[in-house]
């Protein structure tokens, strides 16, 4: 698969997004690290925030993001049952489901914000998440709906 | 004995047996063919209470702002009562501390008109009371969803509808005073560390706005439409609101404000919930 880095997409003049990818430290945070440590390519397009659980991602987060300007956010993480705190994830998930479908109705570009279950063991499938993920945000081109513009 | 001689009397009697310390309930208001939240402390000027289709405030919101007087009594729409249920459900308020005077309600009239909110109304009658001032309203039918129409617009045509509406939001946060759900003591609107979000009327900071509120709501809001009718700029609030009730139903089978025992839906989860949305 063709790698993107910032030099190429400089080169070429292709549109390069800016994706905020909040990661749960236990698992998906953990997925990402292998994947650095066993050497997987993926697009750099990630600015990755750790976070201890992804029931600590207030939806507030993930609009903030929107509106500071990043194409694309990418929530991820430990599958359903493996919560490093038991349940937050479960909890997660349905503010997430009401977030996904509000966002959807207001008519943000469906695949804008991606969730994801990522475990520890899983780095090839971190590096799977955001090739699709960079791949879906770059279709849709660079955000405009929400950002925060100098005036108005 | 009509409604309103009913509430009367049984005010004057709660108060004169030192029951409660106040009754909650409406008076006519200063500004002619209107009505206020009326604060009724002594058995005497029980007189002042009204019940119409003008009492279109929802009295639950005063409950968390008068509760450390002491016993309240409060008429409660079906609306109303739903929301209290959201503050015993949240633990806003303790059932021992309240008395529910239920009505029926036909629906509140706004500008003469039944209130937008009214017209999908599934629960004219209380939910939970200890007594009634008056028959059950008829059950009535709710009309069709409301916003079938506006679903089937595109998302970008959703997008402008949506933000041309909130641009002329004016921050006055009506919304958030008049709402039973924002007992915070500090709004995140109003918090300043961290700032959560600008307080601009800038579009982009107006959006923020309305979709955390409506995030705020989910699982807790009874569609009273109180936020509505207060706006001063007319914005379709019903309409976020609606729609997270929708998506809390649908996707979780719970309607806000029925079961006292229930948790709220976004404080709670099932292990089988949807997931088609997450990778």
């Amino acid at each position: 698969m063709p790698q993107d880095s910032p030099t190429d997409t400089a080169a070429n003049g292709a549109f390069e997004p800016k994706i905020v990818a909040f990661l749960c430290n236990w698992c998906s945070y953990a997925g990402a690290d292998l994947a650095g440590i066993s050497r997987i390519q993926y697009p750099p397009s990630i600015r990755v925030i750790r976070v201890p659980c992804s029931g600590r991602v207030d939806p507030f987060y993930i609009l903030e993001a929107l509106q500071s300007g990043a194409d694309g956010v990418l929530i991820s993480g430990c599958h359903p049952g493996d919560c490093h705190y038991l349940t937050g994830n479960y909890v997660a998930r349905r503010r997430f489901a009401v977030l996904n479908d509000l966002l959807a109705f207001a008519g943000i570009d469906p695949g804008r914000v991606s969730f994801s279950w990522v475990s520890a063991a899983e780095g090839e499938r971190f590096a799977e998440v955001v090739r699709e993920v960079n791949e879906r945000v770059r279709q849709l081109g660079p955000n405009r709906k929400l950002v925060k513009r100098e005036c108005g | 004995m009509s409604r309103e001689a009913q509430l009367r009397k049984r005010a004057r009697e709660l108060l004169a047996d030192k029951c409660v310390v106040m009754v909650l309930g409406y008076r006519p208001a200063k500004r002619e063919g209107a009505v206020q939240p009326a604060f009724i402390t002594r058995p005497e000027d029980a007189d002042a209470l009204v019940f119409d289709d003008r009492c279109g405030m929802n009295l639950a919101a005063y409950l968390p702002r008068v509760k450390h007087l002491g016993r309240i009594a409060v008429v409660a729409k079906g609306c109303d009562s739903r929301s209290i249920v959201g503050l015993l459900k949240e633990k806003q308020v303790a059932r021992d501390q309240l008395v529910i005077l239920g009505v029926g309600c036909e629906g509140v009239k706004e500008n003469g008109r039944l209130s937008d909110a009214c017209t999908t109304c599934a629960y004219p009658n209380p939910v939970i009371c200890d007594e009634m001032l008056s028959d059950n309203a008829p059950e009535r039918k709710p009309a069709a969803d409301p916003l079938a129409e506006f679903e089937k617009l595109t998302p970008d045509e959703r997008w402008q509808a949506l933000a041309d509406d909130v641009a002329r939001c004016i921050r006055c946060y009506a919304c958030r005073q008049v709402c039973p759900n924002c007992y915070c003591p500090t709004c995140f609107m109003d918090a300043s560390g961290p700032q959560w979000v600008g307080k601009t009327t800038a579009d982009s900071d107006n959006m923020m706005f309305h979709l955390m509120r409506a995030m705020h709501m989910a699982g807790r809001c009874v569609e009273c439409g109180t936020c509505s009718r207060g706006c001063p700029m007319g914005i379709d609030l019903m309409k976020f609101n609606r729609k997270v009730a929708k998506i809390v139903k649908e996707r979780f089978g719970a309607v806000a404000g029925l079961d006292p025992d229930e948790p709220p839906a976004l404080a709670a989860f099932d292990p089988n919930d949807k997931q088609e949305f997450i990778r």
